[in-house]
């Protein structure tokens, strides 16, 4: 079954760079108010030929357990076995699957003064990584320093999510609850572009993997927006569909104008923004909160999410998640 | 109590002889650091005995302990209270020493282990900081919460009764407390992102208090934007006490003051509460309902709890009413709720509400006079006026006089000067012949339509002009530098960003000269004079002799066609220049005359001729006179000292422009924008010198981009409309009247 069971409540699902099989899930006790985290890396098991094979077990690799709530986690771009974990107690702690239980974590940094709310590592010079905070700040990090290499302050409210161009090493977007959403250079010394973007909180933002000037906004608002960077007045398009806060977005690695999205209606919804008719597809398979949703960069097609069910599902695009 | 006393069982940790033996922590502690004289770096050196016990720890199978739940535990304070593990952090970073991360990772880069070190100091952090995980532990607070809540949860679906410990017994330690707290206020805030403010605030409060938690003033508030909601409401309950939209926006002004002093969501409550008790706001309802209760309920700690319980119906009902199953079925929903259920349940040994209880009908008369929204304001509206120290309501009233007299002032210098300026201005214009004569017709019609137009806006404006108006939704109130935000935002060209950030710093800081002035000159660059004098007023008020704002006052003024006003600014500048003060005199001073004034400037001008700011202001003077020639010759001169000024170039490509010589004066905007391409003003400058060549459609292009970048200039609109009945592109009409940006710039890109 492509259901896994997560002892905790679900905050984050990451497909690995590296293995088309392997995904690490970021959970949460208590629904991340208070309580421990756990950060698993699990194995879809061998698929058979096609990509599209719906029977996958999903067996457990390894767990990891922290002190604090798990809210986010990326895989590292440099070394297949390298995550980042954001945790709500503020610090930001780096695993390697490959060493020893006992190993890990093998960093622990403590800068944030709150939860930190995203990890996500760069792709494009996959030397460093961001992390996002409840402390206002986004901090830049590279994986062969103790301490952050820099601290964004600008924003007046929680930072959400902060993630980097694909195209360009030194770019990247945040998203905060001040309801705006910042692009950043940094080689530059404060932000170079702040919109506007909502009426409300974004809780998220990404940007799209084919124009590097196109991004998109989730926020509790309940709309997603799609924006071009060159022209910020007004957003390319407005999709509105879910029914209550959008908590994350997420743009297709293998078609320009598709985007994944889960929201706290308990659905994830896939949509085309170019179509008028911009929703593409709408699964109802949590229970609970959605909370975390990736596509698979090497299986087209390939979707995975988590929720506070406690459950992580990975399936095909097109099939039922909950097909055993 | 730092942890690592915690970790040797210091006196602080008050383990009692019998349970210390068992106490994981204490055994721990012994195992691992013997005495207490070892130092903290020790830590690096723990053995690697721990992580097998921490990792039992981690099966959730608390449930079955529940039974212990209000036990003895709690006789032993696990933490003193305002202990919290960013002590502990603060130790941790302190052992973390960077070297050894370095060399951990040098390590692992040539794949081999990692040095024990850190992450032995993790476990013992994690068993540090939650402690819960040791099912055989006594006392930690984090396992009875989180057994307490799952056991809550598990009994709700088997239907099993459910009696949770009276709160108090949890003693969760303040740090605990504060993560349920700030997380919760942050989390409910997305997930009831459609409900009011208030009603987000009784949410997590009843959460907060079934836990016993306080809820506190420190922690992470809503986002400034949310005021609106609170901004509206006041504005509607003022509306109905004293008609007229001045005062309303007064009133906002002085709210925002006022709200900034406290930067927190319950602000508005905690004021009230601050000048009418704790029980001030129950009190004055008691007053109202005193025959449905008895005053001994509303009192201290059954006060919270009945708002609490109220909020938690409220909850109730909201999830009533969404249809979906799947909410109907949300066990996190239902946590929330029955958590805040929780002190009905341990008050009245009920599972439900009992509506027909005297809690249920108070909660009731609440609800209605909770719905009652603006009437509820009004009351409170009311009562704050009579009811004491209302020392706000007094300023506001003093403050309203204050503007009331600028706008006398004001509107008379605008009755006076303004409409029949412009008119003048425009039958110049048509006699020197600038229109082309096929458009000379529907050029007429839009200027009656405009004339009109602004006949009719001035009649409402009028109140509000030279009152400055604050952006309605401001993310930078709060911000802890908006000063500095705003002057590097400006730097940077993002005008509209300068302007929001600068508002927030004058909100704080209403005195701040410094505020006001670069907030004048944003509104100048970006094409809004109104706005643009009425900082500049206040910047003027707040520092009387400052030359760059009387200048900038001078400037505004004299766009506006408002020559006395101007010539008394201008005047001003030289009166309280340093150099030029001497030629001032003071007999001058009521009766301004343009001639007096001039000469007076052409006598500094000869003193120093090097000064570019006298030529700048000679240069501003002869465009009040229209000679045109002149003003051109001085700004040259002036440009000639301060090639790089923008703003110069842009005052040259204006006077220019007046002096129907608009094709230098393209080249003179060119070379402002080159020097600032986010002039918006410039850009706008642009179009009006097309527009007075009669090239219309390449007005327009440029008035749609300085529109883009500042929707907000009112002007700008206008004259696009001009240009489009000029250049026949009525199609495009709507467009504009509906300020629609994106078909204007997809039909006219530059």
């Amino acid at each position: 079954m492509p259901v896994f069971k997560t002892p905790f409540n679900g905050y984050s699902i990451k497909f690995s760079p590296f293995y088309e099989s392997r995904l690490a899930v970021a959970t949460s006790q208590n629904f991340g108010i208070l309580g421990n985290g756990r950060l698993h890396v699990i194995d879809l098991s061998p698929a058979p030929l096609g990509p599209a094979a719906p029977h996958q077990p999903i067996t457990e690799l390894i767990a990891y357990d922290t002190a604090d709530g798990v809210y986010d986690v990326a895989w590292s771009e440099s070394h297949d076995s390298l995550l980042v974990a954001a945790i709500a107690d503020g610090s930001v702690k780096l695993y390697d699957v490959a060493l020893p239980p006992a190993s890990n974590p093998l960093r622990s940094l403590h800068e944030h003064t709150r939860e930190v709310s995203s990890a996500d590592y760069n792709p494009t010079r996959r030397d460093s990584f961001l992390t996002s905070s409840w402390d206002d700040t986004v901090k830049l990090w590279t994986v062969d320093r103790p301490a952050s290499v820099r601290t964004f302050k600008e924003h007046a409210y929680c930072v959400y999510s902060a993630v980097w161009n694909p195209r360009h090493a030194d770019v990247f977007a945040s998203a905060s609850g001040d309801c705006t959403l910042r692009v950043w250079d940094v080689r530059e010394p404060g932000s170079t572009m702040i919109i506007p973007a909502h009426e409300l909180e974004i809780l998220a933002c990404d940007w799209n993997k084919y124009d590097d000037c196109c991004i998109s906004t989730a926020s509790v608002d309940k709309s997603i927006k799609v924006w071009d960077v060159r022209s910020i007045r007004v957003p390319i398009s407005v999709l509105n569909g879910h029914s209550y806060a959008v908590r994350k977005i997420k743009f297709s690695p293998h078609r320009q104008s598709l985007m994944m999205s889960c929201s706290y209606d308990m659905s994830v919804c896939l949509w085309d923004y170019m179509m008028e008719d911009a929703l593409v597809a709408r699964y109802d398979h949590h229970t609970e909160f959605v909370v975390g949703v990736d596509m698979s960069v090497l299986v087209e097609g390939l979707l995975a999410s988590t929720g506070w069910d406690e459950l992580a599902y990975v399936w095909q695009h097109g099939t039922d998640p909950r097909a055993p | 109590m730092a942890m690592r006393e915690l970790v040797t069982g210091g006196a602080a940790c008050a383990v009692p002889g019998s349970s210390s033996s068992a106490n994981p922590f204490g055994a721990l502690a012994n195992a691992l650091i013997g005495s207490s004289s070892k130092t903290q770096e020790r830590l690096k050196e723990i053995p690697q005995s721990t992580p097998t016990a921490s990792e039992q720890q981690f099966y959730p199978d608390a449930h079955g302990h529940l039974q212990q739940l209000p036990g003895s535990e709690f006789e032993q304070p696990f933490m003193q209270p305002g202990t919290q593990s960013s002590d502990f952090l603060r130790n941790f970073n302190s052992v973390d020493g960077n070297r050894l991360l370095d060399n951990a990772w040098d390590e692992i880069q040539i794949s081999q282990p990692p040095p024990m070190h850190v992450p032995q100091l993790d476990r013992i952090y994690d068993l540090g900081a939650a402690p819960q995980l040791q099912p055989t532990l006594d006392g930690p607070p984090q396992r009875v919460l989180s057994s307490f809540l799952h056991s809550f949860v598990e009994s709700s679906r088997g239907g099993m009764p459910f009696r949770p410990a009276p709160l108090p017994v949890l003693g969760l330690s303040a740090g605990d407390k504060r993560c349920i707290r700030d997380r919760t206020s942050i989390m409910a805030r997305h997930f009831f992102a459609d409900k009011s403010e208030d009603f987000i605030n009784g949410q997590v409060n009843a959460l907060l208090s079934s836990l016993d938690i306080e809820s506190d003033v420190n922690s992470k508030g809503p986002l400034p934007a949310r005021f609106r909601e609170l901004e509206d409401y006041w504005n509607e309950s003022q509306a109905i006490m004293k008609p007229g939209a001045h005062a309303t926006e007064g009133w906002v002004t002085e709210f925002n003051q006022h709200r900034v002093d406290h930067g927190d969501p319950n602000a508005w409550a905690h004021s009230f509460e601050r000048q009418h008790g704790a029980n001030g706001w129950a009190s004055e309802f008691e007053q109202e309902q005193s025959q449905l209760m008895s005053a001994d309920h509303m009192r201290g700690v059954n006060m919270a709890n009945l708002a609490a319980m109220e909020q938690t119906r409220m909850l109730a009902n909201t999830l009533a009413q969404n249809d979906d199953p799947k909410f109907q079925k949300s066990r996190f929903l239902q946590f929330v709720s029955k958590m805040s259920r929780g002190e009905l349940i341990i008050d009245d040994n009920q599972v439900k509400p009992a509506t027909s209880s005297a809690s249920g009908d108070w909660a009731g008369e609440y609800q209605q006079q909770y719905n009652a929204g603006p009437n509820w304001a009004d009351e409170y509206a009311r009562g704050e006026l009579s009811h004491g120290p209302n020392q706000w309501a007094n300023e506001f009233a003093s403050e309203q006089e204050q503007h009331g007299s600028v706008d006398d002032q004001w509107v008379n210098q605008f009755s006076k000067l303004h409409v029949d300026d412009w008119a003048e201005e425009f039958g110049n214009q048509v006699g020197e012949g600038i229109l082309g004569d096929t458009s000379a017709d529907t050029w007429a019609n839009a200027y009656d339509e405009y004339l009109n137009e602004q006949v009719a806006s001035k009649q409402h404006s009028d109140a509000s002009r030279g009152v400055y108006v604050f952006s309605d939704m401001n993310p930078y109130v709060g911000h802890p530098n908006p000063l500095k935000e705003g002057q590097d935002m400006f730097h940077k060209g993002l005008l509209s960003e300068a302007v929001l950030a600068l508002e927030a710093e004058v909100l704080k800081n209403p005195e701040n000269a410094e505020g006001w002035r670069l907030l004048g000159i944003a509104h100048a660059e970006n094409d809004d004079d109104q706005q643009a004098i009425a900082a500049m007023m206040r910047a003027q008020e707040a520092d009387p002799t400052n030359l760059e704002v009387l200048l900038a006052l001078g400037v505004s003024h004299t766009n506006e066609l408002e020559q006395a006003a101007a010539l008394k600014y201008l005047y001003g500048w030289l009166r309280h220049h340093q150099k030029y003060g001497v030629l001032a005199r003071p007999e001058l001073s009521d009766s301004l005359y343009y001639a007096d004034v001039a000469r007076l400037f052409n006598e500094a001008a000869q003193m120093s001729p090097e000064d570019a700011d006298v030529h700048i202001v000679l240069g501003v003077l002869y465009n009040l006179s229209r000679e045109y020639d002149k003003a051109i010759e001085s700004f040259r001169l002036a440009l000639k000292l301060k090639p790089q000024d923008y703003s110069l170039w842009n005052k040259l490509g204006a006077t220019q422009a007046n002096s129907v010589q608009s094709a230098d004066a393209i080249l003179a905007y060119q070379q402002a924008l080159d020097l600032k391409p986010n002039y918006v003003r410039a850009w706008a400058n642009m179009g009006i010198s097309y527009a007075n060549q009669g090239m219309y459609e390449d007005s327009i292009r440029y008035y749609v981009r300085a529109l883009t970048m500042n929707p907000k200039a009112d002007n700008g609109w206008q004259y696009l409309r001009i240009s489009l009945s000029c250049a026949s592109r009525n199609d495009m009409l709507e467009a504009c009247d509906s300020r629609n940006l994106d078909v204007l710039q997809k039909e006219f890109p530059l």
